[in-house]
Order: C-alpha cells, then sequence, then structure tokens
C-alpha cells in the first residue's frame, strides 16, 4: 500500500502534471495562433477587444448570470469556486509542492478547506442529478458528463477523509490511495477532453468574435477551389 | 410555382428540382468544407467549440423554439454538434485516428438531410450565445453548415430565387425594374404632397452625394410610409442622399445561406457607392441589410464606405434639432421590436427608442428587450420561406406573440422588412390580428412638423391600402 502510495504521489503525479501542462500549454498555444493567424487574414480587422474581454470576466465572475435556472447556476458557481480554491491552496498540497520544488503559497485554513470540500463533494453530485433532471441538458449529455463531475466527488470526498480519519470510515492509507489515483486521473484528462475549458475558457469570446472577420475573399476562394466561378447561382 | 411543375417537397421547404438531383453528396459537402477551412476563419472556431462544449444545456434555456416544442433537436447546443461531430471526425487528427481504429461515425445522405432540416428549424437569432459560459456561437454555426449545405444544393428555393434575381436577373430580389422604381418614387411624392403638402423629392442617381440609400427592395412594394417617412427626413434635415439605378436593393440573403453569394451582393453596394462618388452607405429599416452592408470593410478593404442605418441618420439629426416635430402625436399604446441583425450585439438599440419617445404618448418596452429581445420568429430568411409559416409563426413566433400580448400595444414598430413581415403573420396566426406591425419611420412621419397645413390629415394612416 505504501509503496502504492508512494507511486501515486511521486512518479504518477510528475507523469500527470506533465501531461496536465504540456497539453494546456499546446492548447493556448494552437489557440493564440490561429486567432493571430485569423485576425492577419480577416478583411476588416477592427475588433472590439475591450467588449470581449468584459464579456469574457463578466463570465469569470458570474455575478447576475445564474440565469433562469437559479439552483442550477448557484451548484454550478459553487463547484467550480471550490475546485479551483482546494487543489490549489490546500496546506497539505503546498506542503507536497514545497517538499518537491522548494516553491510554497499561502495556504487556507483548513477549516475553510474543509467547508469548500464538502460543496465541492455535494456540488459535484448535485450537479449530475440536476443534469438528469433538467431536459436540456440531459438530452446534451454524454457518459463523460456524468463521469468527471462523480469523478471529482471521489476524489473530493476520499480527501475530506484522508483528511479525518476520526470521521472515516475507511483506512487513512486507501482514502488517500483513492484520492491521489482520482486526483491524477484528472489532471490527465484535463487536456484531452471538455475540461480545457479551464484554459480555453477565457479565449472562447475572443474567437466566437474573430471567427466572423472573414478574409476578404473567402467567399469567391472557395468558389474558386470548388470549380464554381463562373456557375449561375 | 405553376402546377405543371413538380413540387420537390422533401424537406420542410421547397428546394429546387436540381438539388435533388445532386448525387455524391457526402463526399461533396466534405469537399467543400475543406475548401471553406482553408480559405475562411471558421476553423478556428470550429476547434475551439469542439472543445470546449461542456453540455451545460444553458442554451436550451434560451431557445425560443426550444422552450415552445421542448423537442430534443430543438436544443441548441444538440444543433450545433451535428457539424462539429462533422468536423471532428474529418478534419482533426483524434477524430482520423479514432475512425481508423475503431470506426464510428460516418457521414450519409440521410445524415446530411437532417441537417438541412435542423439547421432551416434555427433562426439563428444568437440568444443562445448570450447565456453561453464559453460564448459559444450557435448562429455562426448554423451560418457555416447552411454554406456548406449550399453548395450541396440544399437551399429554400426561395431564398435561391432571391438571389438569381439580384445577381443575374433584375438586378434586386424584387425584380423591380429602374421604370417601375421610379414610377413607384413619383407616386411618393404625389402622395407626400396630397397628404403632407410638401413637396419632396426621391432624388436618382445623384453623384457626390454623401448617402446612397439602400432599402429592403421589398418596401418600394410594400412599405410606402416608411419610404416616405426616409424621404421627409432627408427633406426637413437637408440630408444628402442619392437612390442609385445601378443597385437600388440593400437584401443580401447571402447572409442566410452562402458567403460566396455575400460577397458578391455586398461588393456590388460597394460598387455602386462608389460608382456615384458617395460616402456612406445609407441601409433603410432592415436588420440583416444593415448587418450584412456592415461585413463592406470584411469584403472590400478599410477604405469601404461607412455604413449608417437610418435610425441611426434619424436619431442624430432628431438629437441636433434636425427634425421638427408636432410633439407626442401618438396616441395610441407602441411597443418596439428589436430586430436580432442589429441588436444582440447592442450596435443599434437607443436611437430607435430616442424617436419613438420624442414622439409616442404611450411607448412601453416588451420584456426582454435590446441584446436580449426575442426573434420575431423569421430571422435568417426563414420569413421568405411561406410554405413553413405554421412553423415559423405557431413554433418559432409563439413567444413572440406572447410577448406582444403583455405589453398591451396596439403599434408594434419593427424597423426591419422581414420582421414586419412575419410580425403580421405572427399577429394574425396568434389571436392578435388587431395590433398594427409598422416601421420606426412610419410614426415618425405622422409627427413632422412641415410647417404646412395637411392638405387631407384623414389619409395619413392610409396611404398603404392606397398604395396596395
Amino acid at each position: 500500500m505504501d509503496l502504492w502510495l508512494e507511486w501515486a504521489r511521486g512518479p504518477l503525479f510528475r507523469i500527470a502534471i506533465a501531461f496536465l501542462i504540456l497539453g494546456l500549454v499546446r492548447h493556448v498555444a494552437i489557440a493564440v495562433f490561429e486567432i493571430a493567424w485569423a485576425v492577419r487574414r480577416a478583411g476588416d480587422k477592427n475588433i472590439p477587444y475591450r467588449k470581449l474581454a468584459r464579456a469574457t470576466l463578466a463570465w469569470l465572475v458570474p455575478a447576475g448570470k445564474l440565469g433562469h435556472r437559479p439552483l442550477y447556476g448557484l451548484t454550478t458557481l459553487a463547484f467550480h469556486v471550490s475546485i479551483v480554491i482546494v487543489p490549489l491552496f490546500l496546506g497539505g498540497h503546498i506542503a507536497l509542492w514545497a517538499r518537491a520544488t522548494d516553491l510554497a503559497w499561502p495556504a487556507i485554513p483548513n477549516l475553510l478547506a474543509d467547508v469548500l470540500t464538502v460543496i465541492a463533494t455535494a456540488a459535484a453530485v448535485l450537479l449530475v442529478i440536476e443534469r438528469i433532471a433538467a431536459r436540456g441538458p440531459q438530452m446534451l449529455s454524454r457518459f463523460s458528463d456524468y463521469a468527471f463531475p462523480l469523478l471529482i466527488a471521489v476524489v473530493f470526498g476520499s480527501g475530506f477523509l484522508a483528511m479525518h480519519p476520526a470521521l472515516s470510515p475507511v483506512a487513512f492509507r486507501p482514502a488517500l490511495l483513492v484520492h491521489a489515483l482520482g486526483a491524477n486521473l484528472i489532471l490527465i484528462f484535463i487536456p484531452f477532453s471538455k475540461l480545457s475549458h479551464v484554459i480555453l475558457m477565457p479565449l472562447t469570446h475572443l474567437i466566437s468574435e474573430v471567427a466572423w472577420h472573414f478574409p476578404p475573399h473567402a467567399g469567391s476562394e472557395v468558389g474558386l477551389a470548388l470549380g464554381k466561378e463562373n456557375e449561375p447561382v | 410555382m405553376s402546377p405543371a411543375e413538380p413540387k420537390p417537397r422533401k424537406y420542410s421547404y421547397y428546394v429546387e428540382a436540381r438539388a435533388l438531383e445532386v448525387t455524391d453528396r457526402p463526399r461533396r459537402f466534405l469537399e467543400t468544407f475543406a475548401a471553406v477551412l482553408e480559405h475562411s476563419n471558421y476553423a478556428v472556431a470550429l476547434d475551439a467549440y469542439a472543445r470546449v462544449c461542456s453540455k451545460c444545456g444553458r442554451c436550451a434555456d434560451r431557445c425560443q423554439l426550444y422552450e415552445t416544442t421542448g423537442e430534443e433537436r430543438d436544443v441548441p447546443g444538440g444543433r450545433g454538434d451535428l457539424l462539429l461531430r462533422v468536423y471532428r471526425r474529418y478534419f482533426t487528427i483524434g477524430g482520423r485516428l479514432k475512425a481508423r481504429l475503431v470506426g464510428g461515425f460516418t457521414l450519409t445522405d440521410e445524415y446530411l438531410d437532417r441537417m438541412a432540416e435542423e439547421y432551416y428549424r434555427c433562426v439563428a437569432c444568437r440568444r443562445c450565445k448570450e447565456v453561453c459560459p464559453m460564448g459559444i456561437d450557435q448562429g455562426l454555426i448554423t451560418h457555416l453548415a447552411r454554406w456548406l449545405l449550399a453548395e450541396v444544393g440544399v437551399t429554400p428555393k426561395a431564398l435561391v430565387l432571391a438571389v438569381r434575381e439580384q445577381l443575374q436577373g433584375v438586378g434586386n430580389t424584387s425584380a423591380i425594374p429602374v421604370a417601375a422604381l421610379k414610377n413607384t418614387c413619383e407616386f411618393l411624392e404625389e402622395e407626400l404632397q396630397d397628404i403632407y403638402g410638401v413637396t419632396i423629392q426621391f432624388p436618382f442617381d445623384v453623384e457626390g452625394a454623401e448617402h446612397v440609400f439602400f432599402p429592403a427592395v421589398s418596401d418600394y412594394l410594400l412599405e410606402p410610409d416608411t419610404l416616405m417617412a426616409n424621404a421627409a427626413v432627408m427633406h426637413v434635415s437637408g440630408g444628402s442622399w442619392t437612390i442609385g439605378t445601378g443597385n437600388y436593393d440593400g437584401i443580401n440573403y447571402g447572409l442566410f445561406y452562402s458567403d460566396r453569394m455575400m460577397e458578391r451582393i455586398v461588393g456590388r453596394l460597394v460598387a455602386e457607392v462608389r460608382r456615384l462618388k458617395a460616402r456612406k452607405i445609407l441601409i433603410g429599416e432592415c436588420g440583416h441589410a444593415t448587418r450584412s452592408a456592415w461585413f463592406a470593410p470584411t469584403f472590400c478593404g478599410p477604405d469601404a464606405p461607412e455604413v449608417v442605418n437610418f435610425l441611426q441618420y434619424t436619431a442624430r439629426a432628431l438629437r441636433e434639432g434636425k427634425i421638427p416635430l408636432k410633439g407626442k402625436v401618438i396616441e395610441e399604446r407602441v411597443t418596439y421590436h428589436d430586430p436580432c441583425n442589429i441588436a444582440r450585439a447592442g450596435r443599434i438599440t437607443e436611437e430607435p427608442r430616442e424617436i419613438l419617445r420624442a414622439i409616442c404618448r404611450d411607448f412601453v418596452e416588451m420584456t426582454p428587450n435590446r441584446t436580449h429581445n426575442l426573434c420575431c420568429g423569421g430571422g435568417s430568411g426563414l420569413v421568405s420561406v411561406d410554405e413553413i409559416r405554421p412553423f415559423r409563426t405557431r413554433k418559432m413566433g409563439k413567444m413572440k406573440a406572447d410577448q406582444i400580448r403583455a405589453t398591451g400595444a396596439r403599434i408594434v414598430a419593427a424597423p426591419c422588412a422581414n420582421c414586419k413581415k412575419q410580425l403580421r403573420e405572427v399577429c394574425e396566426d396568434n389571436g392578435l390580428a388587431d395590433v398594427q406591425v409598422v416601421g420606426v419611420h412610419d410614426l415618425l412621419l405622422r409627427a413632422i412638423d412641415f410647417g404646412v397645413e395637411p392638405k387631407a390629415e384623414e389619409k395619413v394612416e392610409s396611404s398603404s391600402q392606397a398604395m396596395a
């Protein structure tokens, strides 16, 4: 068990982080390159950057964006806030980083981390229930749309149990192992799945605008490529 | 359509007979897709959309069609995925690899038929983009999908016929020859004289004018009050404008089904302005004509003429005190419909309200409004497709009808030729027959103080019927 735990926290974690970082860097590099390429080709280079930045920020701080299903909106918000804060600012996680890299940053109080962890776990389960209950999302959902929140719930739930052995029905080591393995799995999945929105979301509003800025002769070039330049309407 | 001609009705809408003879469609569709990705900027969006859509379903909450039908196929995210699936499978490394290893999705004729149906159940109003945390623009996907479908022959016949008339026929979508146009304008001049006692001219081919006027050409057949008001505003404000006999049609159905056509039609606008050595494109009360004209710098470079919508011109003239008014002469309750193509991105929302507030005693807002407005239900060219009227008015337009009803307004002002036609039909088909749908300028005309005694005030509201 100890060997597995060491493996999950050591080599596997390093591989997972490598996948995550390289994958996300690749996404950003491709997206930035494509945006720049599109703008360079565009006939109308007048892009409302400020307006787009405001629209993007409005979603990063989505107050007033809860929509007409406030419960779903609130769950989503609580979910995202807690799953971003806890992994990055839990004292135990920072200690792991410090051990490996000498890098450290201020931690949040453990009590706050506990509260956020419970919120994250509950919100992840609620999200799945709401996804099943609401017809719109349910019709769109694939297997992974249920699997990811559940996996996240398992990781946060097991993390909580590992932090509180006294409350835990399972032993410390198995709980920690499940936690570490699940977390590594998520890190690896991020660049390969819809979870890549963690890094791409700040760019998508800009992308939606840029795509409407066609190259000057996009239409006729396509006509030419298809041999339709002289074809009657 | 003559009775002798067979009626190809494979889809909800008519397509041309030749469209049904096209063979080998999946291959041709993919060839087109490849060419479009190479020459346009759509790839950047498809690449991101294919990755980030979280299937959260918020788009469903905002779709006026899905809210009415509750049908699975009407969830915007799902509809968008029809095209994204093709993109992933054939144009991404992962998709091609997966297909080679485990098979899976293949583009078929039946799949194309499904796309042809679904992408003409979307009005590309882009309301769903407003609530998408990722900003995914389903309107863009619909726009692109329709272009790809058009290149394999699938487009509602009504749209193709209009564009054919514009690019290869008489030169405009309503097939109005120059002589008839001039006749109509003379008639409108007489009407202005008879009703308002003023001599106002519709100027033709004036070289060096500031604005060249391009209304939806159908206005010359259907909206005399709007046109008379346009001329009257120019008259009282001392505006410099002209109608070009080389091209007098602002309509651009290319926006609805083909960038290839859109590029050519925008080019014709710019060419006419340059022929007349004028400076600006002045678009009449028409949403899609305005939005497509905004593509002028895209297709014709940064020195393309500036685009002005008539509402912008009039609101500015009003602010500068150039339009003398008799006061708030419109007594009935008036509400305003924001056309998606000018309002969704927030470009023209306040100008019409400034005008209406200056002339209406009882102006009320619809809810939601401005950038959040509901589509009339006939957007993206669907209004021209007569055979789908029940779909347009009862399904797509149902929420719009409820929204109008809730205001209690007797008059709906809608500065868009397409919205006006659709809203009249929506009102007829949803028990709102007593609601009048007019242009913003139509109402303004009643309020302009020409400084002369009208000769026959009682005729003010009847010029439409006279013309009909």
